[in-house]
């Protein structure tokens, strides 16, 4: 309570240093001198608290570093082999270059040396094997998981020298490298991973080689991380290598969505995660820093099951995609920080191509298209055909806050239409068991899905090699299976980019997906003194190269 | 301690164990029946990006696919043992997670309670001696509205009051002493208003008793009249209601837990439940039937000690001769 009037108070006291010293910087530059930006470089020291809605589940390196929640904390405890920024753009990290073979089978990659985990073990190409290893397989009878989105085509990893590791795939794998700046993708001292789950579980126990270690934790309350100072092998691309400025970090646990804002606003806490949409314009009135980056990933919409009538018809597909208006969904569930989608892929991924044109808004053309298919409108508004009325059910999506929301605007847009729109919404539990992708009883599925890797897309949306069959299609369309196997099959980018741009459009004009808008699925709001923090292509912030300014 | 009172807290204790025993039984039987584990769900968020046929191949190596009645001995012949399990959630021992948190209920509960047998005291002392135009009436009210007020209302004002307008305690550091504090005023409101209602009526009904005709006619005092003659009969019924608020008092902590962001058995509850890790949840459900168990059966033991009138009647058969003498369990009162 002191504490806080005297912080308050010495707040006071710097705006009134600084008030002066911008004042003697004036006159120093009519002088004619060119003095420094002060304000705004990075100084040491100084202790962030992060409010954040859950803290996950289990601490097992592997199956929680995907977390929404813990990828938070792994990002400044741990490093990867690459860094992937929000643009997509692959560049080195702990790798300082690599190189492959003509049909991306072999990779070898060149490791920085010199680099430490805070166990003291060394970060060399064996502990990089072991990594690699557990990626793919995990240790399932122990509890420990594969990571999910790691390539299966991995066959095996070997050290050749200290510094260098050889990576051997059994089909051509473009998306090995991308994935490598993956948040899954984060390297462990081998001794960790050599523990069992129980230990493994025990944040104290897991050591990394990110720029901070863990200081405290307690599970479902708090973990507070501090400072590397031999931390000296950060990512080129974010501008900064040496060890972090400030010095500790505590990610706190506040389930209540108004407190975390509100605690921001009377300055006890740092950074707000998760704040509703609707709260930011007032935010951001209040001067306070808002960011809504968008990860790299599918686009939040319906992957539609094409087994299920009326969705078998092409044309009651595309009068969906037609009758959504996109537009109304930013201006009334969200802000301007969300995009509107241009593709099922964001538009950020390298790769991702505009389609627009296949995603205007045309009730005129939706209404043609489905008197077209038969589906009249009778005296209650509603269309119908053969006695049966057109209906969409459809389950919101528990992942995504503001999912109901837009439901329930898009229910009312295809209202006009004559589209019956039914709403359901699930707890978490109840909806992983029963809605998935093609289940009989589900019309659309909602995806909120990142990637790193646009090759993977066409993999996951089929059935083959264990792919999802997002849109129940089995074998039936062989121009996707046909686009499929070409992609995966590519060598290089070069031959792959117009398959993928091909891809979307098909994917788009068939209906077979409905993109609703590009997703924000990370929102902070931030105290305006707190700066310098980069957001990666999972939109995580990192806090490794931010300071308060004065 | 005579024989007859030793058999009576032999056979309350054996009624204790099998309660236990059912309870954490009941728990396993309940959470199986619903869809879905914890281990599914976690596999099962979009982001992790499993096949159905990979989750299929981890429930197997982690016995989830066992007939439910071999989990179930497996799990009791464990509970029997002492040994807890492992969270299905966290990957780490349950004796663990609760340890962490058993602390910070018990100093947030016993608050709670001493918040609450203040209020009601006060409320009670109000009632009798507060004359009615300044608002005795208005006390007499004052139990049915704190029932009514859900705590974590009370709660949400209290941090926008005290914690962000006085800035008397942070948010985010709610295990210091004002946050306690207030959040043991959260907790205890509601659950005060039981106990006044009962000390109220006990009150009134002692308070036409000759006795306390006699000590007003010598010119006492009326704190001392409410403290050394009036409060000590009057508080009799109170332990058993003490006894029972104890289960409100964990249920409330869990809301209280919530709204003023402490770790305690509450949020871990909350995050058991919505993840279905039952390891977790059956331990903390027979620990709580062995908390209710093990307060009430002080409260019976007690009970017998407090009031010279109350005597053991041994062996069930006896049945109570009048309804109105105080009684729990098969301790009965017996007139002199």
């Amino acid at each position: 309570m002191t504490d806080r009037t005297t912080l308050l108070s010495l707040s006071r006291r710097r705006l009134l240093l600084s008030a002066a010293a911008v004042t003697a910087t004036a006159l120093v530059a009519t002088a004619g001198l060119s003095p420094a930006l002060a304000a705004d470089s990075p100084k040491d020291g100084g202790d962030i608290t992060f409010l954040i809605d859950s803290l996950g589940d289990t601490w097992i390196p592997n199956n929680s570093a995907i977390s929404s929640f813990q990828g938070h904390v792994w990002g400044h405890v741990t490093d990867k082999l690459l860094y992937v920024d929000a643009e997509g753009k692959v560049s080195p990290w702990l790798v300082e270059k690599w190189e492959q073979n003509d049909n991306a089978t072999e990779f070898t990659l060149h490791l920085k040396s010199g680099v430490t985990f805070s166990d003291g073990e060394p970060l060399d190409a064996k502990a990089v094997v072991a990594n690699l290893d557990i990626w793919y397989a995990g240790r399932k009878n122990e509890g420990i998981n594969p990571i999910g989105l790691f390539p299966k085509t991995y066959d095996r990893a070997e050290a050749i020298d200290a510094s260098t590791v050889k990576v051997f795939f059994q089909k051509p794998t473009l998306g090995f490298i991308p994935t490598l700046g993956y948040h899954g993708s984060i390297l462990i001292s081998p001794k960790s991973i050599a523990q069992p789950a129980s230990a493994q579980a025990d944040l104290y126990k897991t050591a990394g080689s990110g720029p901070y270690v863990v200081e405290s934790w307690k599970e479902g309350d708090h973990v507070t991380l501090t400072k590397r100072k031999d931390y000296n092998w950060g990512p080129a691309a974010v501008g900064h290598t040496g060890p972090a400025f400030l010095d500790t970090i505590t990610y706190k646990l506040v389930s209540e969505p108004s407190l975390r804002v509100a605690s921001v606003q009377s300055g006890q806490a740092d950074v707000a995660y998760n704040a509703s949409p609707q709260e930011l314009k007032s935010l951001k009135d209040e001067r306070f820093t808002v960011a809504t980056p968008r990860y790299l990933g599918f686009v939040n919409g319906w992957a539609v099951n094409t087994k299920h009538a009326p969705y078998d018809d092409v044309k009651v597909r595309q009068a969906l995609q037609a009758g959504i208006n996109r537009q109304e969904i930013i201006d009334t569930v969200y802000t301007p920080d969300w995009h509107l989608a241009t593709s099922f892929i964001q538009s950020n991924v390298p790769g991702a191509t505009d389609q627009s044109a296949l995603l205007a808004y045309d009730p005129a053309k939706a209404q043609k298209l489905l008197d077209e298919a038969g589906w009249v409108k009778g005296a209650n508004g509603i269309r119908a055909r053969d006695g049966k009325e057109l209906v969409l059910t459809i389950h919101s999506n528990p992942y995504l806050a503001t999912s109901k929301s837009v439901d329930e605007l898009i229910a009312q847009q295809l209202g006009k239409l004559g589209w019956k729109v039914v709403i359901r919404a699930y707890d978490v539990v109840t909806y992983g068991e029963k809605i998935r992708f093609g289940g009989a009883a589900v019309p659309t599925y909602e995806v909120t899905r990142s990637f790193i890797d646009a090759g993977t897309v066409a993999g996951i949306l089929t059935n083959a090699n264990n792919g999802e069959n997002w849109f129940a299609l089995d074998d039936r369309d062989t121009k996707i299976n046909d686009l499929r196997d070409k992609i995966s099959g590519a060598g290089s980018f070069d031959e792959r980019s117009p398959l993928l741009d091909d891809l979307q459009k098909y994917v788009l004009d068939q209906g077979y997906f409905i993109p609703r808008t590009q997703i924000v699925q990370r929102i902070y709001v931030q105290s305006p003194t707190l700066k310098g923090e980069v957001y990666n292509g999972v939109a995580y912030a990192s806090y490794y190269t931010a300071f308060i300014a004065d | 301690m005579s024989n007859a009172y030793l058999t009576y807290a032999a056979k309350r204790l054996g009624q204790a164990v099998v309660v236990i025993l059912l309870a954490y039984v009941f728990t396993f039987v309940v959470v199986s029946i619903l869809p879905g584990d914890p281990i599914t769900s976690v596999l099962r968020n979009p982001q992790n990006g499993f096949s159905e046929e990979e989750i299929a191949e981890i429930i197997a190596a982690q016995g989830l696919d066992k007939p439910v009645l071999v989990q179930l001995w497996h799990a009791l012949s464990g509970f029997v043992t002492g040994d807890l399990g492992m969270s299905m959630r966290s990957n780490r021992p349950v004796s663990t997670l609760i340890a962490e948190v058993l602390p910070s209920t018990l100093i947030l509960a016993g608050a709670g309670l001493a918040v609450a047998l203040l209020l009601a005291m006060l409320v009670a002392y109000g009632t009798r001696f507060v004359p009615k135009k300044y608002g005795q009436g208005l006390l007499r009210g004052f139990p049915s509205l704190f029932l009514s007020v859900p705590n974590f209302v009370i709660g949400l004002v209290l941090i926008h009051l005290f914690g962000f307008q006085l800035g008397l305690f942070r948010v985010i550091n709610p295990d210091s002493f004002w946050a306690t504090l207030f959040a043991a005023v959260a907790l205890g409101i509601p659950v005060s208003s039981q106990i006044a209602e009962v000390l109220i009526a006990n009150l009134d009904k002692e308070a036409e008793q000759e006795y306390a005709a006699v000590a007003r006619s010598r010119g006492i005092g009326q704190l001392k009249l409410f403290v050394s003659h009036l409060l000590k009969p009057a508080s009799l019924p109170v332990v058993t209601v003490i006894a029972l608020t104890i289960g409100e008092l964990l249920g409330g902590s869990l809301i209280t837990e919530t709204v003023f962001g402490r770790t305690g058995v509450g949020s871990l509850v909350q995050r058991s439940v919505s993840t279905q890790d039952l390891p977790v949840l059956q331990a903390i459900v027979s620990l709580g039937a062995v908390v209710f168990v093990l307060v009430n059966l002080i409260a019976d033991l007690l009970y017998p000690l407090l009031d010279p009138r109350v005597k053991i009647l041994g062996g069930s058969k006896r049945r109570p001769t009048t309804s109105d003498e105080p009684s729990i369990g098969s301790a009965k009162a017996v007139n002199p």
